[in-house]
């Protein structure tokens, strides 16, 4: 068991920067997510772990040692890829065990090692069967228990759920964090799917363009996004991001929205940020509101409504009561909390509010 | 209902039809050699032909393999062959996985491969000079070793090439996995990339096997005597300035058949799944 660290770490394809000067410390037993878009460079950072990628430049750790010219095979590292790479003309418990037929440990304990893992994950009774015999969820389970058939220093977890059904997807999620709980192996889990990054990580890592742009425990990403790029990311349906002006603490937007009273009085252009479940739908006339519109639409979800308003050339989409019964285009006026707003310099793109 | 039973019966029948023509045209010849090796020199020639053989005879098989030296020939054949395709094989797998998985700094990257390929595009006979000086230098004239060599140098190009595409097909994750998993670039070559190209051995193999079996004009040059001719320059040698012996070429070309098909019957498994490889991902 040990930490990851990345010292200055860039990898480059020919002239395209994968990953840029990446500095990075997972500790030791942490569940670290690195979450971004395709072709962020999260996968990239992993295979360079893994060692199936060279570092182009800077350093990389586990514990003390440098790892950049060690080979896979002596870096003790588990991986569970996005295809789950099982080997099509082994049987699963070829598969399983082949971690420890490389390592030649001796037969009877390898079978014994064999049979306890697949009790683990539920796979006794399909041993002998070949991969392409199982299932999408049994494939998952083969190369989740080929991964903790040892105890290796580091797990490698690329997009391990991406390929399941929704309802098998939320059961497994479940199933790695109580996993890794139990093992308290170092990982490194590679997703874009910012729900998986939310409920599993100690700490998330988005990426983008091949940088990490925050780096924090899910409820600060989600809480106190640094830039547009992680607002906009995090949150099911996502923040509102709102171009507009801010002059003397008020925040104003072509369309009509105005917000009073916000912490940084003079930013001049900026985007406002707000999450849907921050904005208040008021029915009636009273109350005090930062905008009044029509519905532009409502969609309900189950456990509430999802309303939007038109301001200026952007949705405004705000999360409201199930029993919400307003129709198309009727007007409806939008609270907006100045404490709840997030405020984004057009330019750097970066946090001015905090 | 009726009609459409008819009209699929009709199909089916028109389908064997055509197979049925196909295997005549190219089964013929076969039976035409294999007829004729047992029939005297007489009815070989009988007009109205004897379609098959009235009084069969070994009289060809006993000229051929106890008279002369067909065995002789035979076993030069088989060991050429076979040492041919071992190597290039062999050789062409290490090869064709090397180009199909590391990548070739800058511009080499795609010329290494179409230099190896481009060594097959001339007609192997503009080679036959150099070669018939190199190997008199070398002492190798008329040796098993100096037609192997030079069959490995024209099979090695297709062997390559052929397993190159094999083992581009095979997903690199796997051995990326088997990497991880503690192995050796060397032992996830030959615990998982090489069971997985069995397909593209087979193949590769039977080809192989079938150019070097047949071929004709290296081995009629680089080979003088039984010592190393084969089975194609011995049988061509029963063309002689007075009299053709075609019983004798019949029964030993009816003969040389054999080993092929006895190979192909073994391998046709892998055959077919191997030539459809790549079209179909299982």
């Amino acid at each position: 068991m040990a930490s990851v660290r990345f010292n200055d770490v860039t990898k480059n394809f020919g002239n395209f920067v994968a990953v840029a000067n990446l500095n990075l410390e997972v500790v030791d037993k942490e569940f670290l997510v690195l979450l971004g878009p395709s072709g962020c460079g999260k996968t990239t950072t992993m295979r360079m772990v893994a060692g199936l990628e060279e570092v182009s430049s800077g350093d990389l750790y586990f514990g003390n040692e440098r790892m950049n010219d060690v080979l896979p095979k002596y870096r003790d590292v588990a991986m569970v890829f996005q295809s789950y790479a099982l080997y099509p003309h082994l049987t699963v418990a070829d598969n399983i065990g082949y971690p420890l037929m490389i390592r030649k440990v001796p037969a009877a304990e390898l079978k014994r090692r064999v049979e306890e893992v697949a009790r683990r994950v539920e796979l006794q009774a399909l041993l002998t069967r070949l991969p392409r015999e199982l299932s999408g969820g049994q494939r998952q389970r083969v190369a989740l228990a080929r991964a903790i058939i040892r105890t290796p220093r580091v797990f490698l977890l690329d997009e391990p759920l991406s390929n399941l059904d929704a309802k098998l997807r939320v059961q497994m999620r479940a199933e790695l964090k109580r996993l890794q709980h139990d093992l308290q192996v170092t990982t490194i889990y590679v997703t874009h799917d910012q729900i998986e990054a939310m409920t599993l990580a100690h700490r998330v890592a988005v990426m983008n363009n091949g940088v990490i742009e925050q780096l924090g425990t899910p409820k600060d990403i989600y809480n106190n996004p640094r830039t547009l790029f992680v607002a906009g990311f995090i949150g099911s349906p996502p923040m509102n991001l709102i171009p507009g002006e801010v002059q003397n603490g008020t925040f104003a937007s072509a369309g009509g929205l105005k917000v009073n009273g916000l912490a940084r009085a003079n930013v001049g252009r900026a985007v406002m940020g707000v999450r849907p479940e921050d904005v208040t739908v008021l029915m009636d006339g009273s109350g005090e509101r930062n905008l009044t519109a029509p519905v532009y639409s409502a969609e309900l979800t189950g456990d509430s409504t999802l309303v939007s308003v038109r301001v200026g050339d952007h949705l405004l989409t705000m999360r409201t009561d199930r029993n919400f019964r307003g129709d198309f285009d009727q007007l409806i006026g939008v609270r907006i909390p100045a404490d709840r707003v997030y405020l984004f310099d057009q330019e750097t793109q970066k946090r001015v509010d905090f | 209902m009726l009609r459409s039973r008819s009209a699929a019966v009709t199909q089916e029948v028109a389908a064997y039809c055509g197979i049925a023509i196909a295997l005549v045209i190219t089964l013929f010849p076969v039976y035409w050699i294999a007829s004729n090796s047992f029939k005297y020199d007489i009815d070989i020639f009988a007009i109205p032909p004897e379609w098959y053989p009235v009084n069969p005879t070994l009289k060809h098989y006993r000229a051929a393999f106890i008279e002369r030296p067909f065995l002789q020939y035979a076993l030069n054949s088989l060991i050429i062959a076979v040492s041919t395709t071992a190597i290039s094989v062999v050789l062409g797998t290490l090869a064709g996985y090397a180009l199909a998985r590391f990548q070739y700094p800058g511009r080499w990257r795609h010329q290494i491969s179409f230099w190896i390929l481009s060594t097959r595009m001339m007609p192997p006979i503009v080679t036959i000079i150099p070669l018939y000086v190199a190997f008199n230098y070398l002492n190798m004239l008329n040796t098993k070793p100096a037609v192997v060599i030079a069959y490995t140098a024209f099979n090695l190009p297709f062997a390559t090439w052929m397993m190159k595409s094999y083992f581009q097909d095979l997903p690199v994750e796997l051995e990326e996995a088997a990497m991880v998993d503690g192995d050796t670039r060397f032992g996830a070559f030959l615990r998982v990339a090489l069971p997985l190209a069995r397909p593209g051995l087979a193949a590769t193999s039977i080809f192989c096997l079938i150019i070097s079996w047949n071929e004709f004009l290296l081995a009629l040059i680089l080979t003088l005597t039984e010592r190393s001719q084969t089975l194609p320059i011995g049988i061509a040698g029963r063309v002689t300035q007075y009299h053709t012996y075609w019983g004798e070429i019949s029964a030993a070309g009816f003969f040389a058949c054999i080993p092929i098909m006895i190979f192909a019957f073994i391998v046709q498994k892998h055959l077919v799944r191997g030539l459809s490889f790549g079209a179909v991902k299982g």
